[in-house]
């Protein structure tokens, strides 16, 4: 799984031309992932986060702008090892807006 | 997906919104739609759906819905309700028409005269063009923090002057339009002047200008002979905007530009107003497309009309007289080996009134003194040149003049 962390894209105040140029980017990555018929799903999501926590279940409700990194989204890819999967998040668009990429391997039960 | 759709989807949505909403709530309707764009943006990674403008369009729609929620619950603390636009059939403002009157009664806001001349230009290329603050600087040549404060002043005299989302009528709308036409004339020539290396933002903003006047070209009430004109004008040049600067980025005067590389489908376009335009008074625009427009006509450069291209300057310098024109008329009589007029026109201009530009009458008394085989003359005046010539671009072309002169 890759898991993508960044600031919310709304907070970073992007122009509609630099929006569509990322989109591209994002489109061009997916496609790649998709031609070499590695991709399973992926889910943007979106920035409001309600956390619930602790014993009591206490709900906190936190804007985009509150939180600087954000899970804004991930895929689930099938790949031999960790290092082919590394090589994939090579192509992640956002890494010049200070996002980052977490590799995180999905158990499977044998 | 077509070039630029986010950025003038942006224009269209936020003139439609503020045509529901009014002018008083720009700065949320802007907010919203930006919302808008990054939804799409998120949803349209895994594959941008068949028609991108529907599906941006239902999601402005839904933001109406969003805003009159937000705007009613923000009014009514202060005890206001909003009620006009809640009687506005919402599907009929999506209408293309619509959206062509929407993004003209912006374009009239922007314009408008109570704000100050610098701020119209910031503002229109914000809300109509869908820049950002940043680009509005680069382009402009000016600091971001510049910017954004002449948006916020634009924005603050739109408030407080309550200035209204129309097209203007009656007596008012020839002045009005003057100015229009006026601002999209600095945007495109921001892009075709500017000499800036950077191609792409010349052809965004000459792009742009392009696009604003083609907007008054669709409303029976601004498609004037001076707007078909500008029209036509921008065609010309733009058609030959490629050919201005070379791979090295050196600016190429007209007799060194590669011909084949003009646009011809933008000039048989440019030709097409130009028809049009000649059917009312002749204005400005009008003499300044026909100059233009014998330029692109030329096979070669040996082969422009330049009497027909004085005879235009003339006129021009009837109905417009300036300084910038009389140096326009000495370039042409230099081109007619007319020598003698030349230098009379040189000797009356004074050119400080040329500020910024004063190089180019240096620059021409240079060309003069070359064409005369005068070397220590034209040196001296090109030495003026250089020290005023603030452009990178502008001077490697004086040098290279210079270089002639020092082979005389």
């Amino acid at each position: 799984m890759l898991i993508f962390i960044g600031e919310d894209y709304i907070t970073m105040g992007m122009s509609p031309e630099e929006m569509q140029e990322r989109m591209g980017r994002w489109a061009a990555w997916s496609e790649k992932m998709d031609a070499n018929g590695i991709k399973h799903r992926g889910d943007a999501l979106l920035a409001p986060v309600t956390r619930i926590s602790g014993v009591e279940r206490t709900r906190t409700d936190l804007a985009a702008a509150e939180v600087k990194e954000l899970v804004g989204g991930y895929y689930t890819i099938t790949v031999e090892n960790l290092e082919k999967a590394i090589e994939v998040a090579q192509d992640y668009p956002d890494y010049d807006l200070g996002g980052y990429v977490e590799v995180r391997e999905v158990m499977v039960f044998e | 997906m077509i070039d630029h759709l986010f950025r003038h989807q942006y224009g269209k949505m936020v003139s439609i919104l503020t045509r529901i909403f009014g002018l008083a709530h720009l700065q949320l309707i802007e907010d919203a739609v930006q919302d808008t764009f990054v939804m799409a943006m998120k949803t349209w990674r895994e594959g941008v759906p068949e028609n991108p403008e529907a599906w941006l369009t239902k999601a402005a729609k839904n933001r109406v819905l969003d805003l009159f929620r937000k705007i009613n619950a923000d009014q009514e603390r202060e005890g206001k309700w909003v009620s006009g636009p809640a009687t506005i059939a919402l599907n009929e403002l999506f209408l293309d028409s619509e959206i062509v009157d929407s993004q003209l009664r912006m374009i009239f806001a922007a314009c408008n005269p109570a704000l100050k001349p610098q701020d119209q230009i910031a503002f229109a290329l914000k809300t109509i063009s869908g820049f950002s603050a940043q680009e509005i600087a680069s382009a402009l040549l000016l600091k971001e923090e510049t910017v954004k404060k002449r948006l916020v002043r634009a924005r603050k005299v739109i408030a407080s002057e309550n200035i209204v989302f129309e097209i203007p009528t009656g007596p008012s709308l020839p002045e009005r339009l003057h100015r229009v036409m006026e601002v999209i004339y600095l945007i495109f020539n921001e892009g075709f002047h500017s000499n800036r290396q950077e191609a792409l933002i010349r052809e965004e903003l000459c792009g742009e200008a392009l696009r604003l006047c083609k907007l008054l070209l669709t409303n029976e009430h601004t498609a004037t002979g001076d707007a078909q004109a500008l029209f036509a004008l921008f065609c010309f040049h733009s058609a030959r905007l490629r050919s201005k600067v070379n791979e090295q980025g050196q600016v190429l005067s007209l007799k060194e530009q590669d011909r084949s590389l003009w646009y011809a489908p933008l000039i048989s376009v440019g030709y097409h107003a130009l028809q049009k335009a000649v059917q009312s008074p002749f204005g400005i625009y009008h003499f300044e497309a026909a100059i233009a427009a014998e330029h692109v006509m030329a096979e070669s450069y040996e082969d422009t009309n330049w009497k027909q291209i004085l005879r235009h300057y003339e006129q021009l310098d009837i109905l417009h007289p300036s300084t910038f024109n009389k140096l326009n008329l000495a370039t042409v009589h230099l081109q007619l080996n007319d020598f003698e007029a030349a230098r009379s026109l040189l000797e009356a201009i004074e050119p400080e009134s040329l500020e910024q530009r004063a190089y180019l009458y240096h620059g021409l008394w240079a060309e003069y003194f070359l064409r005369m085989h005068l070397k220590k003359e034209g040196l001296a005046a090109m030495e003026e040149a250089l020290a005023k010539v603030r452009n990178k671009a502008e001077r490697e072309f004086l040098e290279r003049k210079k270089d002639k002169l020092e082979q005389l």
